[in-house]
């Protein structure tokens, strides 16, 4: 095997990679594919033919969704929510993540024991118990109450998986930071977080949706109409026993949106985290 | 590196702090009371505004001295009873119905209402019997919002192209729907996908209209009779041959995956031909009927046949409102909802937001716009309480689990892995263990 | 994985300033990176969660007073058929969700990671619909799989046998239909996960690989999924805990029917709490989940200690 002809090697290999790729794609998209018609018919329409492509274009769905749908509104506190949670769950769970998988934690085995226990407790066991003390608290239709809620419940599994990328990482540039004297913080902030930038993308992509598509502590936590977020939007198209659908998708597409560009905006990290610490062609 | 998750951090507070401040309560320094009023989603945002438009803003500036603050909550029921459990929760607290506010009445989350109801003389206002369904312990804690009933409606142009004729009795029903079914047409446009709890429309149906008719029920539901009487037996078995026949949506696995929109689409469209259903439907059947749905096809109904052809209506409650026993202002609710259950507001909220009525008197009301069935609905079903000649819903006079078993183990039957009597057999054991606990809702006395 | 050798800081003998600084850096600094979350998580976790072992021996009806039953509720679950059914079917759950998507996951990584036209496209597209709420995937996928207007009717038109049933509404098929739907809108999600994991895998590795004439089955089995591995075996362990907490799907397709065919515990928890006022009885079915992932995650503590690296 010579080196010389390895890229060329690599680059006709890659034919069947696209050909089960595009399978795989077409399987993923396909329903999503019927979701867009669905948005663009009436709900007589949809009645008659809920698959297919619509006789007749019915965009003012979209607005009439985004208006009933008081998205303005419950955008902006859903981003609050998001942003606000990312930014606990990376900054204080990257920092559990670091010592758990590179610290040698005294204990590590009872606090991976207890916080896996924690996310196996159904959340409706202790709702109750848990509005109590957030109403004593003054942390009821508060966002910042709700965020920590929400640190809590998506931190286990960010951790986790932090840690399960960050156990990857080769030892050497820390053990030679520590041996320069650097400080724990010091290697944290400077060589395993952008090490494992990647993970941190990914986790944050994953706190983020859970937080963006989370429903029933939404719904209990915050009563206030200023206060509601994209969730509750979806309810504002129900019927009596079933939901208008054509709005429902309209607004369904348009909160695809927003990770659309978010994918985009960090497409220069998601490439770059490919470049640095990953597989080359 | 350090300075840039400082920074990030600093962005978090920031962000946050300044909506704390904009979340701290404004304080009610205004003269007038303010109350808060929860609404559930049924009906969407579009019913909520139009309820807020029609009734709530024109008493917020009627000067009796009471602000309403209205929100429509997504998952209302679930917060509502975290929130009182809690100890916080609305002024005004809705229920889904009765069974609901026995438990929440018997926790002490609620206010009893007697003095406001001697008060404001309630129950002249309402019909008669209708107040004791919202009773616990001897005690109002209750008011019964929506009021509703079952009914077959039938797609009119296809039975007169047919010939066919709407039936009286159950026998007639099960001779219509062979006809219907050998002419490569869909019974019933029934369906559950989206609401599992349909099933207990068509046992609950079935047991009123059978053989011993809503007295047997009665006598069931106070302890006199047994739920495993031959009488309900047959019914159970002639649902299930209906299903086995495969006339609910055309066939069972379709019954269980189809939607209303789309089994309403078949009955309008004239491939489906009856529908077992609440009141509530009238609202829904322009969708499926007419010029919005792309045909000229009509529909229209007949009372729920039964086995003796005598019309039986059987009540149902779909909402209730109550105060909560830690409202500031149980007075200022009580006012408003007083308001809420005048029959100038109910039938205002008819006519503009097609919300069923409470059980209160609306004749001599304007009622223009309302669509004609309903009111020949309501009408027929007012007729049918006044004669003691109404029946029992499921989901307003059963007790909690006794339901969940009703609506659950039918699919057992209809799958064939239990009869219908050890149906009624595990019937009659959920029922007799919550009638020991007390948890039936009051049941009038006929 | 490369071999690599752990060197810890140095550790001076001697001044006991120094062991001091050591003991700190080796015992307290761990902890104080973890304590804040660990506030978080216990204020927000521990104590409602250990309120719920109170009302597991409680008869309670979820918003009025509890009363004291002792172990009633676990002798009732103990001979509870519902109970026995709902946790087999947590059990088939599990065994679907541990190989169908992890196997995708992995091809379709392996396959992308390589991968440089097009990969972010192929990446977001795959990645999509977790995205969606489960209402919406859940409703999207009852349509498809419509017997007379969906991919089966489809099928059934083109002859192929077997198609014209609604596999939602049969209770034989009705469990693999609702994780096949789960699965549509879960496998990617593991798939990005997988994928930025790889990224980490030093290149060098395989480059050496192919320099040993290394195929590309060996490649994937000799560098990819160990180096991967603790990323696969975490998810692992995740999926299942989450298998036991199944819910939404299963809730928004049939709650738990058609005749019970599909009835898992949460389904029962949420039946059990909310329909039927049994908080008590509901909080003692949660409790025994707890347990069952408990020993799930005592075993993979136990393949720790032994020197597994996950």
């Amino acid at each position: 095997m010579s080196t010389l002809i390895r890229p060329r090697r690599r680059d006709t290999s890659l034919a069947p990679n696209y050909i089960v790729l595009i399978l795989l794609l077409a399987f993923a998209i396909g329903p999503l594919l019927v979701l867009t018609f669905n948005s663009l018919k009436t709900q007589a329409e949809l009645g008659q033919n809920p698959l297919g492509p619509p006789r007749s274009l019915v965009w003012e769905n979209f607005p009439k969704a985004w208006e009933i749908g008081n998205f303005a509104t419950t955008t902006r506190n859903s981003s609050i929510l998001v942003v606000g949670t990312i930014l606990g769950v990376l900054v204080l769970g990257g920092m559990a993540a670091y010592s758990l998988a590179k610290l040698d934690l005294p204990g590590s085995g009872a606090l991976t024991l207890y916080l896996l226990i924690g996310t196996s407790l159904p959340l409706q066991l202790y709702l109750v118990p848990l509005f109590f003390t957030w109403q004593k608290l003054g942390l009821v239709n508060n966002l910042f109450g709700l965020i920590l809620i929400y640190i809590a419940t998506n931190a286990p599994f960010a951790i986790f998986l932090l840690r399960s990328y960050m156990l990857q990482l080769p030892r050497d540039f820390e053990d030679a930071a520590r041996v320069d004297g650097a400080s724990e913080w010091q290697i944290f902030t400077g060589i395993v977080v952008p090490l494992s930038w990647p993970g941190f993308l990914t986790v944050g992509l994953v706190v983020a949706l859970s937080v963006w598509n989370e429903f029933l502590l939404a719904t209990v936590f915050l009563t206030e109409q200023e206060l509601f977020t994209v969730v509750t939007s979806y309810f504002n198209f129900a019927t009596r026993f079933s939901r208008d659908w054509t709005m429902t998708s309209a607004a369904a597409i348009m909160m695809i949106l927003p990770v659309v560009v978010i994918f985009l905006a960090l497409q220069r990290r998601f490439i770059e985290g490919l470049t640095q610490g990953g597989i080359k062609g | 590196m350090r300075s840039r998750l400082g920074a990030l951090m600093a962005l978090a507070v920031m962000l946050v702090a300044p909506l704390q401040v904009a979340m701290t309560p404004t304080a009610a320094a205004q003269d007038a009371k303010e109350i808060s009023m929860w609404l559930d989603t049924t009906g969407g945002s579009e019913t909520a505004d139009c309820m807020i438009a029609t009734a709530i803003d024109p008493f917020n500036a009627s000067g009796a001295g009471v602000t309403v603050k209205a929100t429509l909550q997504a998952n209302g029921w679930d917060a509502t009873r975290t929130a009182l459990a809690g100890g916080a929760g609305p002024d005004i607290v809705g229920t889904p119905g009765p069974s609901f506010v026995m438990q929440l009445a018997l926790a002490g989350q609620l206010a009893a209402l007697d003095d406001y109801a001697a008060e404001y003389g309630w129950n002249d206002r309402f019909a008669a019997g209708s107040l004791e369904l919202g009773m616990a312990d001897g005690k109002l804690y209750s008011i019964p919002s929506e009021i509703e009933t079952l009914v077959l409606y039938y797609n009119r142009t296809l039975f007169e192209q047919n010939g066919w004729e709407p039936p009286t009795t159950l026998d007639d029903l099960m001779t219509l729907a062979e006809t219907v079914d050998a002419a490569g047409i869909i019974p019933f446009a029934h369906a559950n996908s989206e609401w599992r709890p349909a099933n207990e429309w068509f046992v609950g149906e079935f047991l009123n209209h059978s053989a011993g008719g809503p007295q047997k029920v009665y006598d069931a539901l106070t302890g006199k009779a047994k739920w495993t009487d031959p009488d309900f037996v047959a019914a159970i078995e002639m649902l299930n041959q209906m299903q086995q026949n495969g006339w609910f949506g055309g066939g069972l696995d379709r019954y269980y995956t189809g939607t209303f929109a789309e089994v309403g689409s078949m009955f309008g469209a004239g491939e489906a031909a009856m529908k077992i259903e609440g009141s509530w439907y009238v609202s829904d059947t322009p969708q499926h009927f007419g010029a919005e749905a792309g045909n000229e096809n009509e529909w229209a109904w007949v009372p729920m046949p039964s086995v003796s052809g005598d019309a039986i209506f059987d009540i149902g409650i779909g909402s209730t409102f109550s105060i909560n026993a830690n409202s500031a202002n149980p007075d200022a609710a009580a006012k408003f909802l007083d308001f809420w259950f005048s029959p100038e507001n109910q039938s205002k909220l008819l006519v503009d937001c097609a919300l069923v009525p409470a059980p209160v008197n609306l004749e001599g009301q304007d009622l223009t716009g309302v669509n004609p069935g309903l009111t020949e609905i309501l009408a027929a079903m007012n007729k049918a309480f006044a004669a003691n000649n109404y029946g029992y819903t499921t989901w307003t006079f059963w007790p909690p689990a006794t339901e969940t078993y009703l609506i659950e183990e039918i699919e057992r039957v209809w799958a064939g892995e239990i009869t219908a009597e050890e149906y009624l057999q595990g019937h009659q054991e959920k029922f007799d263990q919550e009638r020991e606990e007390g948890a039936v809702p009051p049941i009038p006395a006929r | 994985m490369q071999e690599t050798i752990t060197l810890h800081p140095p550790l001076v003998q001697g001044h006991s300033a120094d062991r001091r600084r050591a003991f700190v850096r080796r015992k307290v600094v761990p902890w104080l990176f973890v304590l804040p979350i660990l506030l978080i998580n216990v204020a927000v976790v521990a104590g409602p969660a250990l309120s719920s072992v109170y009302y597991s021996m409680t008869k309670w009806n979820g918003i009025g007073a509890p009363e004291w039953v002792g172990l009633e509720n676990f002798r009732t679950l103990a001979v509870d058929p519902g109970f026995r059914h709902a946790f087999l079917n947590n059990v088939i759950w599990l065994a679907m969700f541990l190989t169908i998507p992890i196997a995708m996951a992995l091809i379709a990584a392996s396959l992308l990671a390589p991968v440089r036209r097009g990969a972010l496209f192929f990446r977001m597209m795959l990645f999509i619909p977790y995205v969606l709420p489960s209402v919406i995937s859940a409703a999207l996928w009852r349509g498809l799989l419509s017997p007379d207007r969906g991919i089966p009717a489809f099928l059934t038109d083109m002859g192929v046998p077997g198609f014209d049933k609604a596999f939602l509404g049969d209770p034989k098929t009705v469990l693999p239909a609702i994780g096949f739907v789960d699965n549509w809108h879960w496998w990617g999600f593991l798939m990005v996960l997988f994928l930025a994991s790889m990224q980490n895998i030093p290149p060098d590795l395989y480059e050496s690989a192919r320099l040993d004439g290394a195929n590309r089955w060996q490649e994937f089995r000799d560098v990819t999924l160990p180096g991967i591995r603790p990323t696969v075996v975490f998810m692992v362990l995740m999926t299942t805990i989450w298998s036991f907490l199944t819910f939404d799907y299963i809730w928004i397709l049939t709650q738990g029917g058609p005749a019970r065919a599909s009835e898992v515990l949460s389904v029962l928890v949420f039946k059990e709490a909310f329909r039927n006022f049994n908080a008590g009885y509901a909080a003692a079915i949660g409790l025994t989940m707890s347990f069952f992932v408990g020993c799930v995650i005592a075993v993979f503590q136990v393949l720790r200690r032994r020197g597994w690296e996950i």
